[in-house]
């Protein structure tokens, strides 16, 4: 595939446009869905491709991408992308910068430990363990889900820059979805997943997974809503995972931000509590989003975004970088080899703090604390609504009673500047968005206690 | 037909007949797309994207184990190569109850599912309308910002063929415009409103849909925080397609009713909503964005009542859910369902998966009051346009936020709200409907009106 692509780069056309920048793929991936004991799903799919992106007219990107990897084939996807740009060049008001980086010449390889080239039976037996440790847990579990999923990429970046880089990843994924059926019907979820090979699961395996999601999910569906309002909470790390993703992260990509995001282009303003801050990093080692270079071809490097409540950076491409006259921080990225790289978070992360959850808890009088997420979506403007799995209700600095889940909303700014206490421990969590396109990330998330309003159906 | 789908076909037809050796039923469903996107950002056009693909999922059964196989790699060789990987699979799977595959049946021509204007489409025509929906909104009114949209125009072939007999093809062509804007006033800034058009025709209009996008904006300007209350809540077609759609198809959905999940299990003949609440899928709406001819197993198209006055009809069906519970299969297998879903946002879909059931068009039969009658009746209430925030699947409660919503009282609405939830057991919620309007609107797999319900729990903010 490399010869192919590197001769399209050689053609006249190549030569006339400002710049092109040619990406492919090679991705296998293996999915084995267990629902109910049974195999539901399980298969292997092969897909590989080559896109062109170029900018002409030093203002309008043309992108096209093709399925069939041959040379007239590469060739002619050049030519549409050169048309594409062409079409809407004369619309184009500003000329398009590109802040300059090293043409970097390079191949990676993320690290594996145990491969995920096994046996299709070793393959069936992962999630069917996860299977068995869920329904062992009693009769009130009534539909349990495991879904394991291995992505292995091969993907290659040229450009008439003179970049020529090829990186290799393994990333494994294992899903538990249970719904128990006690007093009400009550789902609950929890994922396992990394950067890596099979070694996923040295720590925790399949069964011991399936069990501790079964366990919540029984547990729940005897327990009341929790009450609405706003009220002090103590965010898990999982739910802080969402709401740091969704709320924060996402006003901090350089694109949303100057469309007039909830930040605004402040750098150097206060937007949050002094002791929060945020960084975002490819090189978090198992990091679900673990990227050597960025789809750009360029170095995906630790960024503090905000900095003891002060912002400091957003994440950025090289044409954001270059508005914005910064270096740009390795955060451009496409899902796969058919789509446009997109301003996208690696594994974003809030450094610990000082405090045990216990003392978090104390210093409540009327609270809960918030576990576990359904995942949730916000604006630009940082407005949220996202769901968790469960909740605690804290009564003058103790664990009272369980309540099932429900969302939280409101605007992260504001809930931020609320912070008054962050966790000892971050923990590394796996996630993924769907901004445009999918993306797979990771996050390394304290608790934290804030204010917030829960849209609970409870007395 | 081009040249490339019938050597294409060709290939997949006779890779099929080698698999009829080996296994117990096979098949093979394949599509060949191409699509011109052009993306608006920040009032400007942004990118302009051509993206071709084609590709073949094989799904093979032994007895009824299965296994599945995908490529897009159109080699003689890697078709065979995906066709042995699906069989290994089977092999090793677990036996799926009651699994089977569709004979040949009675073939079904729908209208208004292909046009060839949007086959030959140009970039230059794709940008000439997106910069319209650009002008449109902005037009409309010197506050609104075109934040960020979307055209799309997509032109392809589906194929399916199976050892059993069935072997279909279709070519469909798809056109959706998508805007959403913000107003800008005084310093501060309305949430985002989104306008959409889904259409199977060049026959689209970037004005209707930048001029809405830009009248939801105005609409917006100088919201006002409410008080938590009990009212009455008016959900506009926006919200009826997304969450409203979402407990309605998890609950109708065969594989639900199977293992029980389903709020409406065993409650077939039973009223479950209110007498003005009727809900068919129709696959064979005229230039409905959801049409077809046959389903994603190549089952011939119908429309199936599903809900009539607040009795439960039917469910949704594929042939394995259909024989699994006795009932006459409503052609619902679906490549293509929406929502999230995690293996299928990491594959993709259509040939990248197996089916399962979903609706084509899920209509919500209009009523015969216009969304302003439905808003004169109520006494104190919230129109609800859209609102985020998912559905939880099996109990169907709904917590969201509601990004645009306006308070009403004394049948008149008096302002945009700002901040707020709604929280609530749609199917609750389905018991109490006191009206329909006939503002039906075209979503990707909905056709919905606005739905009144009565004492819905409204959070203030």
């Amino acid at each position: 595939m490399f010869e192919i692509m590197e001769k399209s780069l050689q053609t006249n056309l190549a030569r006339q446009v400002d710049l092109v920048q040619i990406r492919g793929q090679n991705r296998i991936i293996t999915t084995c869905i267990v629902k109910n004991g049974a195999v539901e799903q399980f298969s292997s799919a092969s897909l590989g491709g080559v896109s062109i992106r170029v900018l002409v007219d030093k203002k309008s990107w043309g992108f096209s991408s093709t399925n069939v990897c041959d040379v007239d084939n590469v060739e002619k996807t050049l030519e549409n992308a050169a048309k594409l740009g062409k079409a809407a060049s004369s619309l184009k008001k500003q000329e398009i910068e590109l802040e300059p980086v090293k043409a970097v010449v390079a191949e990676v390889e993320a690290p594996v430990k145990n491969s995920v080239g096994i046996a299709a039976e070793d393959i069936v037996d992962i999630p069917s363990e996860a299977y068995k440790g869920a329904q062992e847990v009693g009769p009130e579990v009534k539909d349990v889900k495991a879904t394991y999923i291995a992505v292995e990429d091969e993907k290659y970046f040229l450009s008439s820059e003179g970049a020529r880089i090829t990186q290799s990843t393994t990333r494994v994924m294992l899903y538990v979805d249970v719904i128990a059926k006690g007093a009400v019907i009550c789902p609950a979820s929890e994922t396992l997943a990394h950067t890596g090979g099979l070694e996923l699961f040295d720590r925790v395996t399949p069964y011991e997974l399936g069990k501790k999601v079964a366990e919540k999910a029984v547990n729940l569906s005897h327990v009341k809503a929790p009450p609405p309002g706003m009220f002090n909470v103590i965010i898990d790390p999982k739910l802080c995972a969402t709401l740091l993703h969704e709320a924060i992260g996402h006003p901090l990509e350089a694109d949303l931000a100057m469309a007039g995001g909830g930040f605004g282009s402040q750098v150097g303003e206060t937007f949050s509590s002094e002791l929060v801050t945020i960084y975002d990093d490819g090189h978090v080692p198992g990091g679900l989003g673990y990227f050597v270079y960025d789809d750009e071809g360029v170095f995906c490097d630790r960024t503090i975004l905000i900095e003891n409540g002060i912002l400091k950076s957003f994440m950025h491409d090289r044409e954001s970088a270059a508005l914005a006259d910064v270096h740009p921080t390795g955060n451009a990225h496409a899902w796969d080899y058919s789509v446009e790289p997109l301003i996208r978070q690696t594994n974003i992360g809030i450094e610990a703090g000082d405090y045990t959850v216990e003392e978090m808890i104390e210093n409540i009088k009327d609270g809960l604390l918030l576990e576990g997420t359904f995942g949730g979506q916000a604006d630009s403007n940082a407005d949220f609504t996202f769901g968790f799995q469960s909740a605690q209700k804290i009564e003058n600095g103790v664990l009272t009673e369980e309540f099932r889940g429900a969302n939280v909303a409101g605007n992260a700014i504001e809930v931020f500047k609320t912070i008054d206490a962050v966790s000892k421990e971050a923990v590394l969590r796996p996630g993924a968005c769907g901004k445009y396109q999918f993306a797979v990330q990771g996050r390394v998330v304290p608790a934290i206690r804030c204010t917030i309003m829960v849209g609970g159906t409870g007395g | 037909m081009t040249v490339e789908w019938i050597s294409f076909s060709d290939l997949v037809h006779k890779n099929i007949k080698t698999l009829e050796k080996g296994t117990t039923h096979a098949e093979a469903y394949f599509t060949m797309t191409e699509t011109t996107e052009v993306a608006v950002r920040n009032s400007e056009i942004l990118t302009q994207n051509r993206l071709t693909d084609a590709g073949v999922g094989f799904r093979v059964a032994i007895k009824n184990k299965v296994g599945f196989s995908c490529t897009n790699t159109l080699t003689e060789k890697a078709l065979i190569n995906a066709g042995e990987k699906a069989v290994s699979i089977a092999r090793v799977s677990a036996k799926i109850p009651h699994f089977t595959l569709p004979g040949p049946g009675q073939r079904v021509t729908v209208k208004k599912t292909y046009d060839p204007q949007i086959a030959g489409i140009t970039v230059e025509e794709a940008v000439d309308v997106a910069q319209r929906l650009i002008t449109a909104a902005e037009g409309f009114d010197p506050r609104v910002r075109a934040k960020s949209g979307r055209v799309v125009f997509q032109s392809g072939w589906r194929g399916i063929v199976n050892t059993l007999g069935v072997d279909h093809e279709e070519k469909e062509t798809k056109a959706v415009l998508y805007l959403g804007g913000v107003g800008e006033y005084n310093g501060e800034v309305t949430g985002v409103c989104i306008d959409v058009e889904f259409s199977r025709t060049a026959d689209i209009s970037p004005e209707k849909v930048g001029e809405a996008v830009g009248e939801k904006v105005v609409k917006m300007v100088n919201p006002q925080p409410m008080k938590s209350f009990k009212g009455t809540c008016i959900f506009g077609p926006e919200a009826c397609s997304y969450q409203i759609a979402d407990v309605l198809t998890d609950a109708l959905k065969g594989e639900s009713v199977i293992t029980g999940r389903s709020f409406w299990t065993g409650k077939i003949g039973e009223k479950v909503a209110s007498e003005k609440f009727s809900v068919t899928d129709s696959a064979l709406l005229e230039n409905g964005f959801s049409s077809r001819g046959f389903d994603d197993e190549g089952c011939p198209s119908k429309d199936t009542a599903l809900l009539k006055n607040g009795t439960l009809q039917s469910y949704l069906h594929n042939t394995t859910t259909a024989h699994a519970l006795q009932m006459e299969n409503t052609a619902n297998a679906s490549r293509f369902p929406s929502g999230f879903d995690m293996v299928r946002s990491i594959i993709g879909k259509g040939y990248r998966t197996t089916p399962e059931s979903f609706p084509s068009n899920l209509v919500i039969q209009p009523g015969d009051k216009s969304k302003e009658q439905l808003i004169s009746e109520v006494e104190k209430g919230l129109v609800i346009e859209s609102m985020a925030g998912f559905a939880q699947k099996g109990s169907g409660l709904i917590s969201a936020q509601l990004s645009q919503a306006f308070f009403i009282q004394n049948g008149e609405i008096q302002y945009p709200v700002r901040g707020g939830m709604v929280s609530g057991v749609a199917f609750d919620w389905f018991n109490t409907i006191s009206g329909v309007g006939n503002d039906v609107k075209q979503f990707d797999n909905a056709v919905v009106p606005s739905v009144r319900v009565e004492d819905v729990t409204v959070v203030g903010g």
